[in-house]
């Protein structure tokens, strides 16, 4: 017999749990070092049950013990029986343990405090269960073993029933994530019974907890058992049925984005309104590095652009001192944009990839500098920046405010999305595509691969700029402190999580890591510590982001190359780079 | 009669990029022309402009030792380790603490050679292990990707490193304990030298030799030049070759935690951002001197650490232009554009084909 049917053997199983385990434990370890678990202990998920502080500890090891329960595809034998998965999963959980147990053990006999301020008494308390002394790292140990045991017997499940199960999990912690966002509106709205029915001290309340997990749970397994009949019986509906579906569903997503304002409230509407922002950038940087792939680090140049422009043109006491109208002003902008676009691609056209990466990030820097220096002050104010930037008047109505700023917003996101989709389905989109892919093949075919580079980075400077000009308006004031790499960074964090080239993920990704931060002050703080595990993790794990792009995804998931593409890839030889040499 | 032949056809672009170029040299002349003749009424003396020079070297070894690390692993993965300047950080962070209880100990005071030792090694150590788990979690996973997809995650994985440290050490910037050991001048030939400035030289030359050495007579240097020409190939000749990039990662981590103590002994602070400036700069070094060059990334960091230590005062200052050391990173910066569009293969580098 070959040795494909052979079980695993379970002290290998058992080994890799144990490790899982210890990674866990560390990991926990970090997320208190670091002070997300003392600092999330304040929001609670389910009020009185689950803070959010110790959840985050809870769900790596539930994550790996899951994990641990399942043999890597590559060891290529049978299953290994369910009794060792389950011992595995628990066996994760107490490694996991274990090392959570030494580090109280660590803190509690040495005052690391000098060192690490968050290893304070509270945190302490937290990680114990709030019991004082062995009998807190009992309950400790007894947590985690019981997060392996849950592990464990969520991997015995069949898929089916498994998935309704984490969904319902998932929903319960994204509803109470959304607290600050729906108490909002139940309070803008006057349901102030509702509001406290569902959440109290920033969780879910029992109850309300309860609902949710049942309502997703049945609406889950009803997908997971029925779904594929249902997905049939829409299928056989007559095309026009179907179609005026669509329109029904669009016009209301449309009446509900129109009224949406006055359902928020002055604080969201501002959330939405920078959410919006990020949007536009987003699908700017989206063409520039989704469609064409050139990865510009340097994309809060043209932002600084649009916003010093706006804000020159139009603040009357600004260098130029012209206080222009805002829609007299934004033309001339969209034109400086197109301008530096090319200003700033065409010298750096002929560059690979990371070359280029590095230089836009140097550009962006250079702006910033120039900006905050001294030298140009006459002009941008240095570090003062501009103030008195008039809001745009539409008619007698002075747009002022996020609740009257949100509609010129949210009409440009809307042309912006309709641009750059009627753009990727275009001729022009498919000369990036092809660039992107190939260079050399695309030129070969034809496409003037100079040209096409240039448009896209005028195109993405133009949505750059009209987000900055909007921007300047917004906060009625420009100055250089914000408009620093980071904004770049924040637009290529959120192209990334939602999938490069795709024009949902630009949204998704815009509400999950610009609107999430605003609102939960708790991620404010690490808010740059998750973009970069959202980078990492996204590459490492899924390349194509959540609703990626569906050409994008065949690119990024090499199973489907040729086995050439394959070889090349693995031998690393197609970059024709200079080796290490000595002269 | 090589400018007899017929002109290569002239694009738009090529016209683009000549009017760049002479932009630049018409620039550097008149602004150097204009504080040399002392038109504009700033002047510095002859003395001034050695410290500076000298100052200019000194921050430059410290780029070179950096830069030594993107070149490396340039060399042999053909990635720009994004995260390199927050291995640098991690080290200079480490030497913080480490500094602090060895002061505390009265070691640094009573022998300050073995304290600095003791600093240079535990920084060094930890550089090294936070390349290698860099390596072994982010980029080994990824070897066979395409080109884009490890620069994101380097660029996750800095600021996932930046803002660990953050969360973990508060966000302030802290005075380093300098000892007095490295405080004060000495004269060198008639002229006087800071003594941490002629400390960092010494000991970046020294570690510089080091590695010219295992790279070029060792056997693990061998292995790594194998690697860097042909995966593939040095596989079948029985090299392992994940190791050798390890290798390779944990020669960098060593040689930026070495570049985190010394660069602590010129600026005399921490923080979790410091790592951001030096590693661009110094990558800007690396490119200089043509990346995957060693020598090359050597010249380069000088090379860069002198312009920008002279730069701003030589060529803004005879325009009139206030405050020019606000502008030095645009020097820096400018360097890097203009290394990466006119010369990416650097000073030594080949040219590609």
């Amino acid at each position: 017999m070959s040795d494909r049917l052979k079980p695993v053997d379970p002290r290998r199983i058992l080994k890799r749990a144990a490790g899982l385990g210890a990674i866990a434990g560390l990991a926990g370890v970090y997320l208190s070092v670091v002070g997300i678990v003392e600092r999330f202990e304040t929001r609670n998920v389910v009020t009185g049950v689950a803070p959010l502080g110790l959840l985050t500890v809870a769900i790596a090891i539930l994550v790996a013990a899951y994990v641990a329960a399942r043999p890597p595809r590559n060891w290529g034998m049978t299953e290994p029986a369910r009794g060792h998965k389950f011992m595995a999963s628990l066996l994760t959980g107490a490694a996991a343990g274990l090392v959570l147990v030494l580090f109280l053990l660590a803190v509690g006999a040495l005052d690391l405090r000098d060192i690490f301020p968050n290893t304070t008494p509270g945190l302490v308390r937290i990680l114990s269960l709030g019991i004082e002394g062995p009998a807190g790292w009992a309950a400790l140990m007894a947590l985690c073993l019981s997060l392996g045991a849950v592990a464990g017997a969520l991997h015995q499940l069949r898929p089916r029933d498994r998935q309704p199960l984490i969904a319902a999990m998932a929903a319960v912690l994204l509803m109470s994530l959304m607290e600050p966002f729906l108490n909002n509106v139940f309070l803008q709205l006057r349901q102030n019974a509702l509001a406290s029915f569902i959440y109290q001290r920033s969780g879910l309340t029992i109850p309300a907890a309860v609902i949710v997990f049942l309502v997703v749970l049945a609406v889950s397994a009803f997908q997971t058992y029925r779904g594929a009949a249902t997905r049939r019986r829409v299928a056989a509906l007559p095309e026009n049925t179907r179609r005026s579906a669509t329109y029904v569903a669009l016009f209301l997503v449309g009446l509900l984005l129109l009224v949406l304002p006055h359902l928020m409230g002055v604080f969201l509407s501002e959330v939405v309104g920078t959410v919006g922002l990020y949007i536009l950038m987003g699908l700017g940087l989206n063409i520039v590095v989704g469609y064409a792939g050139l990865l510009d680090l340097g994309y809060v140049a043209f932002f600084a652009v649009g916003a010093y422009a706006t804000a020159l043109l139009t603040s009357p006491v600004s260098s130029l001192g012209l206080g222009m109208d805002f829609w007299m002003a934004l033309p001339i902008v969209i034109i400086v944009a197109a301008i530096t676009g090319i200003i700033i691609g065409a010298p750096v056209l002929r560059l690979r990839g990371d070359y280029l990466a590095i230089v836009t990030l140097g550009f962006g820097e250079i702006v910033r500098i120039l900006l905050l220096s001294d030298a140009l002050r006459p002009i941008f104010g240095g570090a003062q920046g501009i103030l008195a930037i008039p809001p745009p008047v539409v008619g007698d109505l002075r747009l002022a405010g996020p609740i009257n700023l949100y509609y010129p917003i949210l009409a440009f996101v809307v042309l912006g999305a309709f641009v750059a989709w009627t753009l990727a389905n275009s001729r022009i989109g498919r000369a990036w595509n092809a660039m992107r892919e190939d260079e050399e093949v695309a030129a070969a075919t034809g496409i003037n691969t100079t040209n096409y580079k240039l448009l896209a980075f005028a195109i993405g400077a133009v949505f750059g700029c009209v987000a900055g000009a909007f921007f300047a308006v917004k906060i009625g004031i420009v100055f250089p402190q914000r408009l620093d790499l980071l904004v770049s960074i924040t637009v290529l964090s959120l192209i990334i999580l939602g999938g490069m080239g795709s024009i949902r993920g630009v949204i998704l990704g815009a509400f999950v890591l610009v609107g999430l931060p605003e609102l939960l002050r708790e991620f404010a703080e690490y808010r740059l510590l998750i973009y970069g595990g959202v980078l990492v993790a996204m590459m490492l794990l899924r390349p194509e982001g959540l609703l990626p792009n569906r050409s994008r995804q065949r690119e990024l998931h090499d199973d489907d190359d040729s086995a050439e593409v394959q070889y090349q890839r693995r031998v690393g030889t197609e970059t024709g780079a200079p080796a290490i040499s000595a002269p | 009669m090589r400018f007899l032949r017929r002109p290569e056809r002239i694009t738009r672009l090529g016209l683009i990029l000549w009017a760049f170029r002479i932009a630049i040299i018409v620039f550097v002349v008149a602004g150097s022309y204009a504080t040399l003749s002392g038109a504009s009424g700033v002047v510095l003396s002859p003395e001034g402009w050695r410290d500076l020079v000298i100052f200019g070297i000194a921050q430059g070894s410290i780029y070179a030792l950096i830069a030594l690390g993107y070149t490396l692993v340039y060399g042999i993965l053909f990635m720009i380790n994004f995260a390199h300047g927050e291995i640098f950080m991690a080290g200079a962070f480490t030497g913080f603490f480490v500094a602090v209880a060895l002061a505390e100990e009265g070691i640094m005071e009573a022998n300050p050679i073995l304290g600095i030792v003791i600093l240079l090694l535990s920084s060094m150590i930890t550089s090294m292990i936070v390349a290698v788990l860099l390596e072994r979690i982010a980029y080994r996973p990824l070897r066979r990707a395409p080109r884009l997809v490890p620069l994101i995650t380097a660029i996750g994985a800095s600021l996932i490193l930046q803002y660990s440290f953050r969360g973990i050490y508060g966000s302030g910037v802290r005075a380093y304990p300098l000892p007095d050991a490295i405080q004060g001048r000495v004269e060198i030939l008639g002229i006087p030298i800071l003594r941490s400035q002629l400390i960092v030289v010494i000991a970046a030359v020294c570690l510089m030799f080091a590695l010219y050495y295992l790279v070029e007579k060792t056997r693990t240097g061998r292995s790594m030049r194998a690697v860097s020409e042909d995966k593939e190939v040095a596989a079948l000749m029985g090299i392992n070759v994940d190791r050798t990039i390890a290798t390779t990662f944990a020669i960098g981590g060593l040689l930026a935690g070495a570049a985190g103590v010394l660069y602590v002994f010129i600026f005399n602070q921490v923080s979790f951002a410091m790592g951001f400036l030096p590693g661009i700069k110094a990558f800007t070094a690396a490119v200089l001197g043509g990346i995957g060059n060693i020598v090359g990334a050597m010249l380069g960091g000088l090379t860069l650490g002198i312009l920008e230590s002279v730069g701003p005062f030589l060529l803004l200052s005879g325009f009139g232009v206030p405050s020019t050391n606000q502008l030095r990173d645009v020097i820096a910066f400018s360097m890097l554009v203009i290394v990466l569009i006119f010369r990416p293969y650097g000073i030594l580098g080949r040219k590609e084909s």
